[in-house]
């Protein structure tokens, strides 16, 4: 298998009905640190696949590897919280009851001081640590997402997933979140699958750009 | 690789192993319906079972319409309108909880037979002849209406008050914006978006009305579970007897299921976990007098009427010995029980909750269904059933190989509560899940997170306030409870209810005054915590 | 450590704390609730160091839970109120013989089971009760229940509902003695002349009495001596004066008479203390409390009912149908009293 290869998907399919695949043996590779980005409809599939990868769901069939190791197959299904791969949702995200800081400390692991400077580190790579007290519900829609993000960073994966997380900033925030992220994951090597209705969050944001479509990715022609 | 699926099989196995020995005797009523079918049947249906069974519906239709405009009324006024008393009114409004149907009914006819306090008063305020009734007589099925129905309301008004607080503003404005007055606001979007809280809540009251036996028999109104003792007591068929409670059982399952399938038909989340502070209308002039009255009303005839009848009984009360040596164990004994029932209570709905978070399979959904089908069912038939199923117990394991029996020990007073109550802790628990959005699952997944760190780190605390509540519901229960507990106990052991009741059963109201007053008293304490979570659960409170 | 090993055992004494057996105790399972009971019970205890162990509930509840505990039950003795609740009881095989001369020498054989399986402790008579100031004494001395249901009482009968279990023993005896067909008809004929929907306890039967709601009222006469002590209030005190008791078919079988009684059960561990539970209970000196508290009649000849209730007339003709009967056709007089739509 390829060294550099961060995640492939072979012939996965899936639905929430039998009989009714959403995904039909589609296939998906991304190289180490590259950030890819998915581009589809509304309600085709894109959120599931990025479930079926963090291992939110079951495929019907197919296989999927992550750094050559099997994730999921006929007989193998890593459970989701021992994979190790970063998500981030649009938004309901952060945990209501916990402040900000406790949110990026949560999947931390370490002494409580390792946790505080790792969870601080993070914060201060998105620009949120002037918030770290604050409760999610008194943040706007960016700063949460700011902080969803460090959470997903904070726990150091090598694959993290992003669900539409720039879909409900407005224009400025939003070009300016999207240069600072990517150049964050480049730096921390990073890899990124995105999933976005939206191109020009597609096309700003990633390295390369596959269409989904009749059940299978597909190369995008801009 | 295999091996991870045969040992979930396994822990899902034991789960239900423990789960089902809470059902065993619910299954031993319902066992009765294999056994014979003798002509007691012939006379039933000839005579009185269509009127048992009319009584019955007529009950719980009054009922429930009486609690549904009290209930809702009074959640929607005051979730979203500024009025005179507001403020109180919003947690007053649960105290009737810490009521017993049955003391409201000695309460009723305290003060409305022909001798009671309220027609006395009457006389002597317009000096009018002994002979004068003034008050319509309570001692009939509309008088067990009122009484129910304004003990019982709560649940709705519990339920519906924290569906209406979490109804998205968004919604409520779109409807403004399309031109809906307030009046097709409440019918169109409000009721119709808090359906599946408000049924909740009435299910509650219904089965609770059903399995009643204290109030109705004080009332002399043959419904179905008079019946039901009837048979048993005035035949001596206990066969039969058990026969009618399991169709009274499967008549209520039926409707369990059928509000769960409606339930899941609308498994759209109308919650919103983004609240935003709203300005409240304020009432004016008549409207505002108007909107305090209704809200005032249920508050006046579920509490502060009985609590004043029965503070009469106390003031009369001759001997000195208000606080005697049972009165205060009696106290004891039912603040202990009512605390071990509350938490194993709330601790299987939660696990049970839990588990069908992330599995809705069928058998768990079975059996919490079972469990909760357990309010539903007559106190003294339940008991019947634990005996039956502890005295087997005894005699098989139990008095054999450990010299100790179950029969008559606390054990089945715990299990009684247990299956009497576990619906009013399911319910709250349900519907606080119902409230906390799966994506939060799903990234606590992702962070490394297994599910035993998710149940204790992130359902606990945002469940917190689900779980006190469902507490506190089955310490009141608790609390209340008699015809079961009286069979049950084991020897010179009192509760409250049953020192109420053996004075009340001889219509001795002023010895009976002390522990009734105490039942309410116990019963308030719950209730109050519970009132001070309703005023922390308005957002922007925190 | 310690304080844990205490906390569980501590525990498990609550919960099992009903089998740590004593030597000297007695174990009573009863479904009178008077607390007047409480007091001679612990009467009792002082003179033999005994001690009473009591759980009180629906008679038919403990009666099922005697049946399911079978041999393991913890009970040596069952009170109840009402024969039939005996008779059902002794039906089942539950009770032993009480073999005690001194019992047999006090309680009346009529007042025993057959085996002397059980025996009364108090009797009371369900009587009539009517308004001193709208009929006397002459105008009525001749009633019998069987009168009950001619047309000249229409709309004049105050009654309880057929769930009390006083009413189906009074019309148990009936049917033992006259057959269903008869009773059925009587019945009819009574429901007819009910003056409202039977509703209330037998007290409220008295005071619609007392009240001219009814003429006649059909309730237990130890109701009236509760009302007459003023237990109950001034209210009930001055409807009581308004009322006398008349004792019914005097010129034919005589008042019908219930009882509340108790056995001793298979299962007992403490027979001779049981033994000497029901002797003491109908000593003279317990009679006495009895009576004082509860307004019933004696079964010990000796002693004399509260003058509250003596006053009425002691020297009435009592029924002297085996009260074993009301058990039998206890069944049978609920099915009629449904028939003929007694509520």
């Amino acid at each position: 298998m390829n060294e550099d290869k961060c995640l492939i998907i072979k012939d996965l399919s899936f639905g929430y009905q039998k009989q009714e695949e959403i995904l039909l043996d589609a296939n998906l590779s991304l190289n180490n640190g590259e950030i890819l980005g998915i581009i589809g409809a509304s309600g085709i599939g894109k959120s599931s696949l990025l479930r079926l990868i963090a291992g939110l769901e079951k495929p019907f069939s197919g296989e999927i590897f992550y750094f050559n190791k099997h994730l999921n197959s006929k007989s193998v299904f890593v459970p989701p919280h021992k994979r190790g791969i970063g998500l981030v949702i649009q938004d309901k995200g952060l945990f209501p009851h916990l402040n900000v800081m406790d949110n990026v400390k949560f999947g931390i692991s370490g002494t409580k001081k390792e946790k505080i400077d790792k969870a601080m580190h993070y914060l201060k790579l998105l620009k949120a640590e002037q918030f770290k007290f604050s409760m999610p519900n008194n943040l706007s829609g960016g700063e949460q997402q700011r902080v969803a993000i460090a959470r997903a960073l904070a726990t150091e994966p090598k694959l993290v997933l992003l669900d539409e997380p720039f879909s409900s900033l407005d224009i400025n925030l939003r070009s300016s979140l999207r240069t600072e992220t990517k150049a964050l994951f480049k730096k921390t090597k990073t890899s990124c699958v995105l999933v976005s209705h939206d191109l020009d969050d597609v096309t700003h944001f990633c390295d390369r750009v596959l269409r989904l479509e009749n059940k299978k990715m597909v190369e995008f022609i801009d | 690789m295999a091996l991870p699926k045969i040992s979930q099989l396994l822990i899902k196995f034991t789960i239900i192993l423990f789960f089902g020995f809470f059902l065993i005797p619910i299954f031993f009523v319902l066992l009765s319906l294999l056994g014979e079918y003798n002509n007691n049947w012939t006379h039933l249906i000839d005579y009185v079972l269509t009127d048992y069974i009319f009584n019955s519906i007529l009950l719980i239709t009054g009922v429930s319409l009486v609690s549904l405009i009290f209930g809702v009324g009074s959640a929607w006024f005051i979730s979203n309108y500024d009025f005179l008393g507001k403020g109180w009114l919003e947690w007053a409004l649960v105290l009737p909880l810490a009521v017993p149907p049955y003391i409201l009914a000695y309460a009723f006819t305290g003060l409305f037979d022909a001798y009671g306090t309220a027609n006395e008063l009457f006389r002597l305020l317009f000096n009018i002849s002994d002979n004068y009734v003034f008050f319509p007589n309570v001692r009939n099925i509309y008088g067990a209406i009122i009484v129910f129905s304004f003990t019982l309301y709560p649940y709705v008004y519990l339920t519906t008050r924290m569906a209406f607080i979490n109804q998205s503003r968004t919604i409520i404005e779109s409807g403004k914006i399309l031109g809906l007055d307030n009046k097709s606001i409440f019918f169109r979007l409000a009721i119709p978006m808090a359906r599946p809280a408000i049924i909740a809540g009435l299910a509650l009251i219904i089965m609770e009305t059903l399995s009643d036996f204290g109030a109705v028999e004080h009332f002399a109104i043959p419904t179905f579970t008079v019946g039901i003792y009837r048979t048993w007591f005035g035949m001596y068929d206990l066969g039969t007897a058990m026969q009618l409670s399991s169709l009274l059982l499967i008549f209520v399952g039926f409707f369990l299921i059928l509000e769960k399938f409606e339930r899941n038909k609308l498994s759209y989340s109308l919650a919103s976990s983004t609240f935003k502070k709203f300005k409240k209308e304020n009432l004016e002039g008549w409207k505002n007098f108007a909107t305090f009255f209704f809200c005032f009303f249920p508050l006046l005839v579920g509490f502060l009427i009985p609590i004043l009848e029965i503070t009469n009984w106390a003031i009369n009360f001759s001997s000195d010995n208000f606080f005697s040596e049972t009165f205060i164990n009696s106290l004891f004994n039912t603040i202990i029980l009512g605390l071990i029932a509350g938490v194993i209570c709330t601790f299987f709905a939660f696990v049970f909750n839990f588990l069908k978070r992330f599995d809705n399979g069928f058998i768990l959904n079975g059996i919490s269904t079972f469990i909760s089908l357990g309010y539903a069912v007559p106190g003294l038939v339940l008991a019947v059933g634990i005996i039956q199923f502890f005295s087997l117990l005894d005699k098989g394991i139990f008095g054999p190989y450990l010299g100790i029996a179950l029969t008559g020990s606390i054990v089945g007073l715990l299990l009684a509560y247990i299956i009497k109550a576990y619906a009013l802790a399911n319910n709250s628990i349900e519907s606080g899940y119902e409230r906390i959005d799966r994506t939060i699952d799903y990234v606590a997944l992702s962070l490394k997170t297994n599910k035993v760190r998710i149940f204790f780190k992130i359902h606990f605390p945002l469940l917190k306030t689900s779980i006190l509540t469902g507490m506190l519901l089955v310490i009141s229960e608790v609390i209340k409870e008699l015809p079961a507990t009286l069979i049950l106990r084991p020897f010179n052991f009192d509760t409250l209810a049953v020192t109420t009741y053996i004075y009340a059963a001889e219509e001795r109201m002023f010895e009976a005054a002390s522990p009734a007053i105490m039942i309410v008293l116990i019963g308030l304490i719950p209730i109050f915590f519970l009132t001070r979570i309703i005023r922390d659960s308005r957002p922007g409170n925190k | 450590m310690k304080l844990k090993n205490t906390f569980s055992l501590g525990l498990i004494f609550f919960l099992f704390s009903n089998y740590v057996f004593l030597d000297k105790e007695v174990n009573v399972y009863t479904s009178r609730h008077y607390d007047s009971d409480a007091k001679l019970y612990e009467d009792f205890t002082k003179e033999s160091g005994i001690k009473v162990n009591i759980i009180s509930a629906r008679g038919k509840a403990l009666i099922e839970r005697l049946r399911s505990e079978g041999e393991n039950s913890p009970a040596d003795i069952l009170i109840t109120v009402d024969s039939g609740n005996l008779w059902k009881v002794q039906d089942y095989g539950l009770f032993r013989s009480i073999k005690s001369s001194l019992i047999n020498s006090v309680v009346p054989k009529n007042y025993r089971g057959e085996n002397d399986e059980w025996i009364a402790l108090a009797k009371r008579a369900r009587v009539i009760f009517y308004n001193k100031n709208k009929y006397s004494y002459e105008d009525l001395k001749k009633l019998s229940y069987e009168d009950l249901d001619s047309r000249e009482w229409q709309n004049k009968l105050a009654i309880r509902s057929s769930n009390n279990l006083y009413n189906q023993s009074l019309v148990a005896s009936l049917i033992s003695r006259y057959g269903e067909k008869y009773t059925e008809n009587w019945a009819k004929g009574l429901v007819k002349n009910f003056a409202r929907k039977p509703q209330g306890n037998d007290r409220a039967q008295i005071i619609a009495v007392a009240n001219n709601e009814a003429d006649l009222a059909i309730a237990n006469s130890y109701y009236l001596g509760l009302m007459l002590s003023g237990k109950k209030g001034e209210k009930q005190l001055s409807a009581g004066k308004k009322v006398n008791i008349l004792f019914p078919s005097q010129e034919k079988n005589g008042a019908h008479i219930n009882i509340s009684g108790a056995g001793i059960l298979k299962s007992a561990k403490n027979y001779e203390n049981a033994i000497k539970f029901l002797e003491f209970m109908i000593s003279e000196k317990a009679q006495k409390h009895l009576v004082e508290n509860t307004y019933e009649y004696p079964i010990n000849s000796k002693v004399k009912p509260s003058p509250l209730i003596a006053q009425f007339g002691l020297k009435f003709k009592e029924d002297s149908i085996k009260v074993s009967e009301f058990g039998k056709y206890n069944s049978a007089a609920l099915k009629l009293m449904d028939r003929v739509g007694w509520q």
